[in-house]
């Protein structure tokens, strides 16, 4: 019977064509929206987590509280033996120890005198040893504009866009003008290695970028750190495992009173990345129920379009002995099968304009130029293993769905009129 | 020969509601049918032959009265016995033929087999076999759109008779025929008719129908008017 379902499928252009063209077109939208908003979010839960979250981090329980502010006076200290205990615990983590640190960029001309200055947002990072993956992980190699990456202390990398507002060239050295964290004042000086575009809008205006030995040095941070943040292996955030650190970590210094000790986040606790996180899943969800919902009412008319267009091909079959029941499951069988082939061709069409969403993106920089906000200024798609059944299996529902409704006409056929209808 | 009636019609009536009132279609219908009969119902528009055809057909159920089918109470069966019933003993010819357009000559004689669940082999043995009935063998793969009116007819005489059934219910098969066409369809069903041993009911006013028939029953107003039996010498074989 499936086989002879098929047949009047392929051959009946009117009958499938249509409900093929509109699965395939909400199916296609589905995936390519779904792994749009997904692209974008992963990128921003991503660039959050390298820049600045981490998957999970540590900072003292009141540095935590104002953490806005950078209150490097409250930060962790110990931070060598902290780390290697760290490791030990969690194996599967990856720990790195990161200075956060405001103050002015001071610009001197070739008789020591200012000749530019500008506000700074300073990250220490470890840059030098050997053994750090923090280069590969904040991808600075590749997203160098010019220079290189600092290999000895005292060289600094800048925002491409800083370096050309404060005209700064590579081997210009500049001067950082702060507060060490018991308060008082400090500078330094940097040498110019290097100009960096990261492709985020909040920190290509003004950040600088040095090692975390240099920033231990210049803000009297012996051994300690603001914030320590932990990357599970694979670079993959996963809430559960985050949370269920979080929770386990924490739970040693509950109860302790000391605000220098430590508190562990997972990612989606900080920078309202839980908001984001449910915000995305929750127009996904929205998404897909809009498309099931329109999608069953449209196949829902074209299946009665279709059964008014069939009623003597019904007609006949009842005669011929097939049951109402009979006839409604082939209906059902019907639509199922180009449900299938709709969405089918849908996922693939809508896979096709992710994967070159994901190569090409699409430039939001022009439109985000006032933005702080760590986002990425090319939004791209990220084909994940859900899209491929994502937009499919609602195709199938939608159409099944619309032509269980449609098709409950059938059980309204009177058999007694048979042989009048079929005369016409 | 069995003696048992293969349709039994006793006291049978049927009322259609009409606004605030009744029609009568049928009257006290008191009829049988023994096997391989080659009859029809004759009368006038309205005098109740396609309502009796339906609830022979187990399309509809009578009112009043009982009419039994192959052994089975009409207004007892299910809408699902009553599609069984069809399905395994009784087939329909239509003034249209209603073919089903999209498919060939030999997948719409095929259907009413794979309704019966029958292997892919026997279906393709009994359904060429039927078209060797109405001489259509050759037109197997073809569509619909491409045979005459009379070709269209003998391919639903297949189809009707593919499931060799007990009872073929034609409905005016020849209105829609010249009239050399619809000799070659009435000879060609009193030919399976003898051959195959099937009761063939009609429901007609057509002369050229009326001369092939072995029994004419004539009802008028819903009532059996007159029963004539036609003797082999009256009937065109």
């Amino acid at each position: 019977m499936i086989r002879f379902l098929l047949k009047g499928i392929l051959r009946d252009r009117s009958r499938s064509i249509l409900p093929i063209i509109i699965i395939s077109i909400g199916v296609m939208l589905t995936v390519a929206l779904s792994g749009y908003m997904r692209g974008a979010f992963g990128d921003m839960i991503d660039q959050n987590a390298r820049f600045s979250t981490g998957h999970v981090k540590i900072m003292s329980k009141a540095y935590a509280e104002n953490q806005d502010q950078i209150p490097n006076d409250l930060a962790l200290l110990g931070i060598g033996e902290m780390v290697e205990g760290l490791q030990q615990d969690y194996p599967d983590v990856e720990w790195v120890p990161r200075i956060r640190f405001g103050g002015l960029l001071d610009v001197p001309d070739e008789s020591g005198n200012t000749r530019a200055q500008g506000p700074a947002a300073g990250m220490a990072l470890d840059l030098l040893s050997p053994s750090s993956t923090e280069i590969e992980r904040m991808n600075i190699d590749k997203s160098i504009v010019s220079g290189r990456v600092p290999q000895n202390p005292g060289e600094a990398i800048i925002g491409d866009e800083f370096a050309r507002k404060l005209e700064l060239s590579l081997g210009d050295v500049f001067t950082y003008f702060g507060t060490t964290m018991e308060g008082s004042m400090t500078f330094k000086s940097f040498t110019v290695v290097g100009t960096i575009r990261f492709g985020s809008i909040g920190m290509d205006k003004g950040m600088v970028i040095v090692d975390v030995s240099d920033a231990q040095m210049m803000l009297d941070m012996e051994d300690g750190a603001g914030e320590v943040l932990g990357f599970l292996k694979g670079g993959v955030y996963k809430d559960e495992v985050a949370v269920e650190m979080a929770t386990a970590f924490n739970a040693r210094y509950e109860g302790d009173e000391d605000e220098y000790a430590p508190e562990m986040f997972p990612l989606k606790a900080q920078n309202n990345l839980e908001g984001l996180l449910e915000y995305g899943e929750t127009m996904s969800g929205l998404f897909v129920f809009i498309f099931v919902l329109a999608m069953s009412v449209v196949l829902w008319n074209t299946g009665l379009l279709g059964g008014l267009r069939r009623y003597n091909e019904f007609g006949i079959r009842l005669a011929l002995g097939e049951a109402k029941h009979q006839i409604y499951r082939s209906m059902i069988l019907e639509a199922t099968i180009i449900g299938i082939i709709g969405s089918i061709v849908g996922t693939l069409i809508g896979l096709g304009l992710s994967y070159y969403m994901q190569v090409v993106g699409i430039d939001i920089s022009e439109m985000i130029t006032e933005s702080s906000m760590i986002m990425p200024t090319v939004i791209r798609s990220k084909i994940t293993p859900e899209l491929f059944y994502i937009g499919f299996i609602p195709g199938v529902l939608a159409m099944v769905f619309g032509n269980m409704l449609a098709g409950r006409g059938i059980y309204k056929r009177e058999t007694a009129k048979l042989f009048k209808e079929l005369e016409v | 020969m069995d003696t048992q009636p293969i349709i039994s019609l006793s006291d049978v009536s049927k009322r259609f509601p009409v606004g605030d009132g009744e029609f009568t279609a049928l009257k006290n219908i008191n009829l049988s049918f023994q096997k391989a009969e080659f009859a029809g119902l004759v009368g006038p528009s309205g005098s109740g032959k396609t309502t009796l055809l339906n609830i022979i057909g187990s399309l509809d159920s009578p009112s009043e009265g009982k009419a039994v089918v192959m052994g089975k109470s009409i207004s007892a069966l299910s809408h699902r016995e009553s599609a069984l019933l069809r399905n395994h003993h009784i087939g329909f010819i239509f003034q249209i033929y209603n073919l089903l357009p999209v498919y060939t000559v030999f997948e719409n004689v095929e259907f009413a087999l794979l309704l019966q669940n029958r292997s892919a082999d026997e279906r393709k043995k009994a359904v060429m076999e039927a078209l060797d009935w109405v001489g259509l063998s050759s037109m197997a793969h073809k569509r619909p759109d491409k045979l005459s009116g009379g070709e269209g007819q003998r391919v639903a005489i297949a189809r009707a008779m593919v499931k060799r059934p007990a009872i073929l219910l034609a409905d005016e098969p020849t209105a829609n025929l010249d009239a050399e066409n619809a000799h070659i369809v009435l000879k060609m069903m009193k030919k399976l008719n003898k051959e195959l041993d099937t009761t063939f009911l009609f429901s007609t006013h057509d002369e050229k129908v009326m001369k092939y028939l072995d029994r004419i029953v004539h009802l008028r107003d819903g009532k059996v008017e007159e029963d004539e039996i036609i003797t082999t010498q009256q009937a065109a074989s």
